[in-house]
């Protein structure tokens, strides 16, 4: 009973983890099922232009941050001869800085590339906490600008609204001056700096309403040497909510690339001038999974960094053949215990389906049917002389490797290369094959081997089958976690005691009896 | 029909492979004790010390030089047989049942010479005939000397009745039969013919070949119900015994008929099959169950467990 409840315990705790990781790679890091699941990804270039004095040069400029869902990773940084450092500003805003001893005179370009993925979580970030107070106010609205200002604001106020339809309603009034003389007297009003837009936003203060200026590229655009597009936002009370100025529209931040806010400048130069900055974006599909794995190493996801992922290319494909053999051992299971079906040796057809990974399932099954049997034959030969086991096997692997050999090179000269694709590997798997038939048939007789041997076929070309699907591929690759979870399935069929299929046939003679009774 | 459903089969109380490994084996036999039926010789010495009826041990030759003192040692010996401790599925065993002065015959008649049991010994020492070629001790023991009374029933071989012994209480009983096409060999999955055994009487129940009902033995043409095993309860009493000797739960004995000796066991089994329920057209957790309902109540001896299965599981 004790036991019972261990296991149950056991099997609760490796369900809830297995599926519990698996779920947040899927929800959070953007893991997907399905290995034909692409994500957009942008690749985002920014050419500087700039015309060098001659001499030292320092060259910096801000970066875009990860915010709204998306995260940026650099890729690229072109600019021959310029030294490369960053800096990163007390309000937290990061700065790549060029600089250079002796520039050539004249005009000079710097690239800039960065690689921009969609987040799948909303990031609660420092960028959602509410600001500490409303922002100054540019330039005071006086005299007759401040009644206008007043009644601008009176006509959009609205208590029972929340405060981004107000800052709306009043974004709805300035763009409309041919409407509302109080709009068409404020856009008159001189302003020293900001133009349209930092009226807009001082209006929003004056009205309270707690708002900010920030420029980026919307990435769903087609976008080709472009200046960055100025939005405002304003704080709804839970997270800043993005608006089109021109329009008055809250947009999708989803695929806003914020790039500058709280008037940082974009780009400084000392020791030029005329520096400009265009921005060009495009939109690419790569697989979701790998959109996850890049965005999950930038993000230091301690489930991407301690993981296969972070290991070299080489030994990731070892390892995701490696992570397809529990899920083997789980065939094995279902069609011994289940099922019913014998097989020689438990984990044999495993090892046979692999050696089928190299041969590919049809000349496998053929290369392997046609050693087995040349081998059992000569292993028949072989026990009138009555050798030890280990000699015995010893000399079968002998006449395997000759049979094999044999094989390669009577097929290579009719034009056949199907031979040389198996390895040492599945030699030896052969050979164990080819040995255990041969107890068997010693001890069982001939028609066991039939039946077990044909049976080690079939689960190993089922397992064969299962293994070649992208499907589960993916699955074993991308969500390592769900071992545990084939660890509790596996456990629970270990007490399952239950009729198998096969005894359903076995039996069935003495279920018919109690039919006529 | 080709299949049953579960529903039936649990209703005739039939046990599947997996309940025989999980709860039968799992829980009842202790791995601890299974070298006591796997290796003959712990099982033999057991049995003696319980003073239960096996063929005598008349000699173990533990080491290769041993094998060079076996002519002097068998030397009173005419017919005895020579078999691994740890065998499997009956290989290794030779069977000598006279002599031929110097020489040995073999039941066919052939000779064996003393060169040849010499390297006998020799095989089985090294590991040739034990699982994973694991070194090995030769076991001699008497040649039973096997009763006429199954005479016809079996085809070369001699039967021998398998007991399942459920916590120490006879719960079903078989015998098999070796046909020409099970090589005189008593596997059921060979082809012998396996008879259902009354537990109360040791009369033939139905007869199974490959899970087919039939009346007559295929090669003899003996009307198998006319099968019944004289002194039973000596049977079912070593069968019972067992318990006490292995400790296993759920045990499976082998018992031969010797001319004078009685009844003798020749084999335990840890792991014994379930083709025994096909043979009786009967399921074991009913029999089982029984057997649990009378532990809870009385702490019996073997005579007395005979009796209660004699008394409940007669059909």
């Amino acid at each position: 009973m004790r036991n019972k409840f261990e296991l149950t315990i056991l099997i609760t705790v490796l369900m809830v983890l297995g599926i519990g990781i698996t779920l947040y790679k899927i929800n959070v890091l953007g893991f997907s099922f399905s290995p034909d699941k692409t994500e957009t990804v942008w690749t985002v270039e920014s050419r500087i232009n700039f015309i060098a004095d001659g001499g030292p040069i320092k060259l910096s400029m801000n970066l875009p941050d990860n915010s709204n869902g998306l995260i940026v990773t650099e890729s690229l940084r072109q600019a021959t001869g310029y030294k490369l450092s960053r800096e990163v500003s007390e309000d937290g805003a990061k700065r790549i800085v060029w600089s250079r001893e002796d520039a050539p005179k004249g005009r000079q370009h710097i690239y800039y590339r960065a690689n921009i993925f969609r987040r799948k979580s909303a990031q609660k970030s420092m960028k959602n906490k509410a600001p500490a107070s409303l922002p100054k106010i540019s330039q005071p609205f006086t005299g007759t600008y401040l009644e206008a200002a007043e009644e601008l604001i009176k006509k959009a106020q609205n208590t029972e609204q929340g405060k981004i339809k107000n800052g709306i309603n009043l974004l709805n009034e300035l763009n409309s001056p041919e409407q509302n003389q109080s709009a068409a007297l404020l856009l008159e009003m001189p302003r020293e700096a900001g133009g349209r837009l930092g009226l807009a936003s001082d209006l929003l203060t004056q009205a309270k309403i707690h708002n900010r200026i920030v420029k980026g590229l919307v990435l769903s655009r087609d976008n080709r040497n472009k200046k960055l597009s100025s939005y405002i936002e304003i704080f709804d009370g839970k997270k800043w909510q993005l608006i089109n100025p021109k329009t008055a529209e809250v947009e999708n931040p989803d695929a806003f690339l914020l790039w500058q806010q709280n008037n940082e400048s974009l780009l400084e130069i000392e020791g030029g001038s005329k520096a400009k900055v265009r921005f060009s974006s495009l939109a690419t599909k790569i697989l979701a999974n790998q959109a996850a794995i890049k965005g999950g190493q930038h993000k230091h996801s301690w489930l991407v960094d301690f993981s296969i992922y972070s290991l070299p290319l080489s030994s990731q494909n070892a390892f995701k053949i490696l992570l397809l053999i529990p899920f083997g051992a789980l065939i094995v299971v279902i069609l011994r215990n289940l099922v019913g079906i014998q097989t020689s040796g438990t984990f044999m057809p495993i090892l046979i389906a692999l050696s089928f990974l190299q041969t590919t399932l049809v000349v496998g099954l053929i290369l392997f049917l046609t050693v087995v049997c040349v081998g059992l034959v000569l292993r028949a030969l072989l026990s009138h002389l009555n050798l030890l086991l280990v000699p015995r096997i010893s000399a079968i692997l002998v006449f395997v490797i000759t049979i094999y050999l044999a094989i390669s090179v009577i097929g290579f000269k009719m034009g056949s290369e199907v031979g040389l694709n198996v390895t040492f590997f599945p030699m030896i798997i052969i050979s164990w094959s080819i040995e255990r038939m041969c107890v068997l048939w010693e001890e069982e007789g001939g028609k066991d081997v039939l039946i077990q041997g044909s049976g080690s076929l079939f689960a190993a070309s089922v397992i064969y089958i299962l293994m070649k699907n992208n499907f589960i591929g993916n699955m074993t690759y991308a969500f390592p976690e769900l071992l545990l979870v084939l660890l509790a399935i596996i456990l629970m069929i270990g007490t399952y005691s239950g009729y198998r299929l096969s005894e359903l046939r076995r039996f069935e003679p003495m279920g018919r009896e109690e039919e006529k009774n | 029909m080709l299949l049953t459903t579960p529903g039936r089969l649990r209703q005739r109380g039939i046990v599947g492979m997996n309940m025989r490994n999980v709860v039968y084996i799992g829980q009842n036999n202790k791995r601890k004790f299974y070298p006591r039926v796997d290796d003959k010789l712990q099982t033999k010495v057991l049995a003696e010390k319980a003073g239960i009826a096996v063929p005598r041990l008349i000699g173990v030759a533990r080491l290769q030089s041993h094998t060079k003192k076996l002519k002097e040692f068998l030397a009173q010996e005419n017919a005895f047989v020579i078999k691994p401790a740890k065998g499997s599925g009956g290989k290794g065993i030779l069977v000598i049942t006279d002599r031929d002065g110097e020489n040995y015959l073999k039941p066919s008649g052939s000779i064996v010479t003393d060169q040849g049991i010499r390297r006998h010994v020799s095989d089985i020492l090294s590991g040739l005939f034990s699982l994973g070629g694991k070194p090995d001790v030769a076991m001699i023991e008497e040649l039973v000397n096997f009763s006429s009374v199954f005479d016809g029933f079996s085809f070369e071989g001699v039967p021998d009745v398998r007991v399942i012994v459920y916590k120490g209480y006879p719960v079903m009983a078989m015998t098999r039969l070796s046909t020409k096409e099970s090589d005189g060999k008593a596997n059921l999955h060979q082809g012998a013919v396996g008879v259902g055994i009354d537990i109360s009487k040791g009369h033939a129940l139905n007869a199974v070949q490959h899970g087919k009902p039939l009346e007559v033995h295929p090669d003899t043409g003996r009307n198998l119900k006319e099968l019944k095993v004289p002194d039973w309860p000596i049977f079912l009493e070593l069968a019972a015994k067992a318990y006490e000797m292995t400790e296993l739960g759920y045990l499976g004995a082998d018992i031969v008929l010797d001319k004078e000796k009685g009844p003798l066991i020749l084999e335990l089994n840890a792991r014994p099959g379930l083709a025994i329920q096909v043979a009786n057209n009967h399921g074991l957790v009913t029999r089982v169950d029984k057997v649990e309902e009378d532990l809870k109540k009385f702490n019996r001896t073997p005579t007395e467990r005979v009796a209660f299965s004699q008394q409940y599981f007669a059909v």
